[in-house]
């Protein structure tokens, strides 16, 4: 099995020069671990973003589901991840009602 | 598990030239998740396309790769397989390419058995081309070349590959990469013609004049067509009707694939055994 | 050199001479008069641990071929008019990507179902052009029994050479035709076959269509090692398509020159009884191919009892034509007679070559052959 090295002990990190912000990683993630955010100079205006990276739990769902290779997961033998949690549930559902972004008011 | 694709793919091409959100990539990792998985050597393996937004799909991956013309695949296929039938040779096309223009290869290579595996990206509709119908799209769905309402009936691709012949029959939708991914193992193991469909979302030709312009909206509807073959069973015709059952839908091990027949055919001319007969045949007619 | 001597068909010398020039895989479907190539292919080529396939249709029959070509083996197909009409997308393909296989045409009557056992000589222009878009065919023309052998031969060493298909016209009669012919040995084949090039240095030195501007791509054989892309579309070193500027003006003019710059490797010709033409007053040339060319043959020596110098320049490479040969050969002659089962097909090429509108032409399109007599009545009627 190929394996990527993760940098930095992070749970999921992503390629930017890959990203199309197509949204369906920040819809497919349970735990509000990413966010779309305002990028101008983007293809869509937008650039995925990892917002809360110690929320992950490793679902491997974003990485599954992205379509451009531009989102990896460490292997769980590598990383701690963390539980699903009910304020993570909670910042997803807002992250996915407000058109997959972090509201900016958002506590 | 981060999984490294980037051996299997060829980088300078990155990023692809796919919509934002479109499934072919998500078909792209499955595929090269199923190769890796099996161990299969990059050198060994060919990979045909056909044209269509699908057909893009062998200048990304790092193989012996061959773009054909529209609706040919599978007959490029079959002389790369029967002229090397030791080596892997798999077909990806899109619904057009394989139903509409290439419908009688794809009937004769299920008919044949020949141990291909025939990825078919269905997204119902002429994506690259923007929106033309395809023999999958829906009746009453707006296309560019009926835009008062799609009126063509539609068939199963599936149910028309295993009527023709092919000994391995399945289909997942991008909505289960996992799914996908063994589907696609399972197919590429099997020695025979593997016929796979996958649906895949293409919001921005179907989806968006036809109220799922988002990859999400698009994919919830593929959900809302497709179910388990168990539970398909189960339900009446007039369930049936609207869903298309997924995975394993016909499995045959016992039938003998092409190349392993023409084999026999080699013998026969270069005085090995006797000719074949009808006697070498559990099937008649 | 032709010493040994064989009794068969224009359609199974084709056949034959395809498996001993290194033909390992058959492809087609059955189409009149050129289905016995088919059925010779299918018994030979298992033999020699090939193999040979019917399609479900002509297209398929070219793809597969093309497909078995790319991946690195000698390919054959063979069919007719109809055939050629349905295979001219594919062979679009093969030109663009630079894949060598023979496609032999046996022209029956047509255009369209015309007269399936019937001969003509209708498919020439095609040949030049089966496909849309700029590239240049290689077309060779048989015009007796042991060239349906020697030209299928030399259109897989051309193939190679060249990295393009390569059509080899027989006409019905030729096809069907039985008689003996006087052929090479099968050694002397084997000897003389010219495979591809191939490139051996490390895979990532590998750019398959980066070559000189008058060069043929240099495509490896599949699972070796080098693993590269083919398209139809227009495509880089790599083959990968691109819609570069440049690139894609370099690509199609070294399709163009690959072929032309090196006519001389492919210009075939005969001239039977010409060696005494010099211009003089009455002496007349004739211009034919395939089975006409033996009629024509047959009418020169009924013309030179007669007092008439008459010689026949037959072309066996027609495409791309022998235009200064031809050139050479109308400066000289006043006289000149084109004679085809077609309505001026090559004779257009002729005045092409010739900038002379004042060729005659004796044409035939209703299935039945040239006699000799009506070649020398018309020489007499006109000249």
């Amino acid at each position: 099995m190929a394996a990527m090295v993760s940098p930095e002990n992070t749970p999921v990190w992503v390629d930017t020069a890959r990203c199309k912000a197509c949204d369906i990683c920040v819809d497919a993630c349970p735990a509000g671990v990413l966010s779309m955010q305002q990028e101008p100079t983007s293809t869509l205006g937008a650039m995925i973003s990892v917002i809360a990276p110690e929320a992950c739990i490793g679902c491997n769902e974003c990485e599954l589901s992205c379509p451009d290779f531009a989102i990896y997961v460490a292997e769980k033998k590598e990383f701690k991840f963390a539980k699903l949690t009910d304020t993570s549930k909670a910042r997803q559902e807002a992250i996915a009602n407000n058109g997959y972004r972090i509201p900016t008011d958002y506590k | 598990m981060a999984f490294n694709y980037d051996k299997y793919l060829r980088l300078e091409k990155m990023p692809t030239l796919w919509c934002w959100g479109c499934g072919d990539g998500v078909i792209l990792k499955s595929f090269i998740r199923a190769v890796d998985k099996l161990g299969i050597s990059q050198d060994d393996m060919c990979v045909v396309s056909g044209i269509g937004c699908s057909g893009r799909f062998s200048s990304y991956i790092d193989f012996n790769t061959v773009h054909t013309t529209h609706g040919r695949t599978v007959a490029y296929a079959t002389g790369i397989k029967l002229a090397n039938p030791d080596k892997h040779v798999v077909c990806v096309a899109g619904d057009g390419d394989a139903l509409a223009i290439g419908g009688n290869h794809t009937i004769h290579a299920c008919r044949r058995n020949i141990d291909i595996t025939f990825i078919i990206i269905n997204n119902f509709i002429y994506g690259l081309t923007n929106s033309q119908t395809s023999p999958t799209t829906p009746q009453g769905m707006w296309t560019v070349t009926q835009k008062a309402g799609n009126i063509d009936p539609t068939f199963d691709a599936c149910k028309l590959a295993i009527a023709s012949g092919a000994s391995f029959v399945g289909r997942e939708t991008v909505n289960s990469p996992k799914k996908m991914e063994k589907l696609i193992t399972q197919a590429l193991q099997h020695k025979g013609f593997s016929f796979v469909e996958i649906n895949s979302n293409c919001h921005i030709n179907l989806g968006r004049k036809n109220k799922m312009a988002s990859a999400m909206a698009n994919l919830d509807w593929i959900d809302s067509i497709t179910v388990s073959k168990k539970k398909y069973d189960a339900m009446t015709p007039e369930e049936q009707m609207n869903l298309l059952p997924t995975g394993v839908l016909k499995q045959d091990t016992e039938v003998r694939e092409y190349c392993d027949m023409y084999d026999d055919i080699k013998k026969v001319h270069q005085g090995e055994r006797a000719k074949i007969t009808q006697d070498d045949f559990v099937k008649k007619i | 050199m032709a010493t040994r001597e064989v009794i068969s068909t224009g359609n199974e010398l084709s056949a034959i001479a395809a498996v001993d020039a290194g033909c390992t895989f058959f492809g087609g479907y059955p189409l009149t008069p050129s289905s016995e190539i088919m059925h010779v292919c299918s018994d030979l080529l298992p033999k020699v641990g090939g193999a040979s396939i019917q399609m479900e249709d002509e297209i398929a029959g070219i793809c597969c071929v093309i497909g078995a070509a790319m991946s690195g083996t000698r390919a054959l197909t063979a069919t007719s008019g109809p055939g050629m009409s349905l295979k001219a997308e594919n062979l679009g393909l093969a030109q663009m990507a630079e894949v060598p296989l023979v496609c032999v045409n046996v022209m029956r009557g047509g255009p369209s179902t015309g007269l399936p056992t019937r001969v003509a000589q209708g498919d020439i222009k095609q040949a030049s052009n089966p496909s849309h878009g700029d590239y240049r065919s290689i077309t060779l023309c048989a015009g007796n029994l042991a060239e349906c052998y020697t030209e299928t031969v030399r259109a897989f060493n051309l193939a190679d050479r060249f990295m393009q298909p390569v059509i080899v016209l027989l006409d019905e009669t030729i096809g069907h035709m039985h008689g003996k012919a006087m052929l090479p040995t099968v050694e002397e084949v084997k000897a003389g076959i010219v495979p591809r090039k191939t490139f051996d240095g490390p895979a990532d030195e590998y750019f398959p269509y980066e070559c000189g501007p008058t060069e043929p791509a240099v495509l490896n054989p599949m699972f070796e090692g080098y693993r590269y892309h083919y398209t139809g579309l227009h495509h880089d070193k790599n083959g990968f398509p691109t819609e570069e500027i440049e690139t894609c003006r370099k690509l199609i003019q070294r399709l163009e020159d690959k072929v032309m710059a090196h006519q001389d490797e492919i210009e075939l010709n005969e001239e039977f009884m010409c060696d005494d033409l010099t211009g003089e007053e009455g002496e007349v040339l004739i211009i034919a191919y395939g089975s006409v060319s033996l009629a024509a043959k047959e009418a020169i020596r009924h013309l030179r009892a007669d007092g008439i110098k008459a010689g026949l320049f037959r072309p066996i490479t027609i495409w791309p034509s022998p235009a200064n040969k031809i050139k050479e050969f109308t400066d000289k002659i006043k006289n000149v007679l084109c004679v085809e089962l077609n309505i001026r097909q090559y004779t257009e090429e002729i005045e092409r070559a010739s900038s002379r509108l004042d060729i005659e032409g004796l044409y035939k399109v209703n299935g039945r052959a040239i006699s000799p007599h009506e070649i020398v009545s018309k020489v007499k009627e006109v000249f």
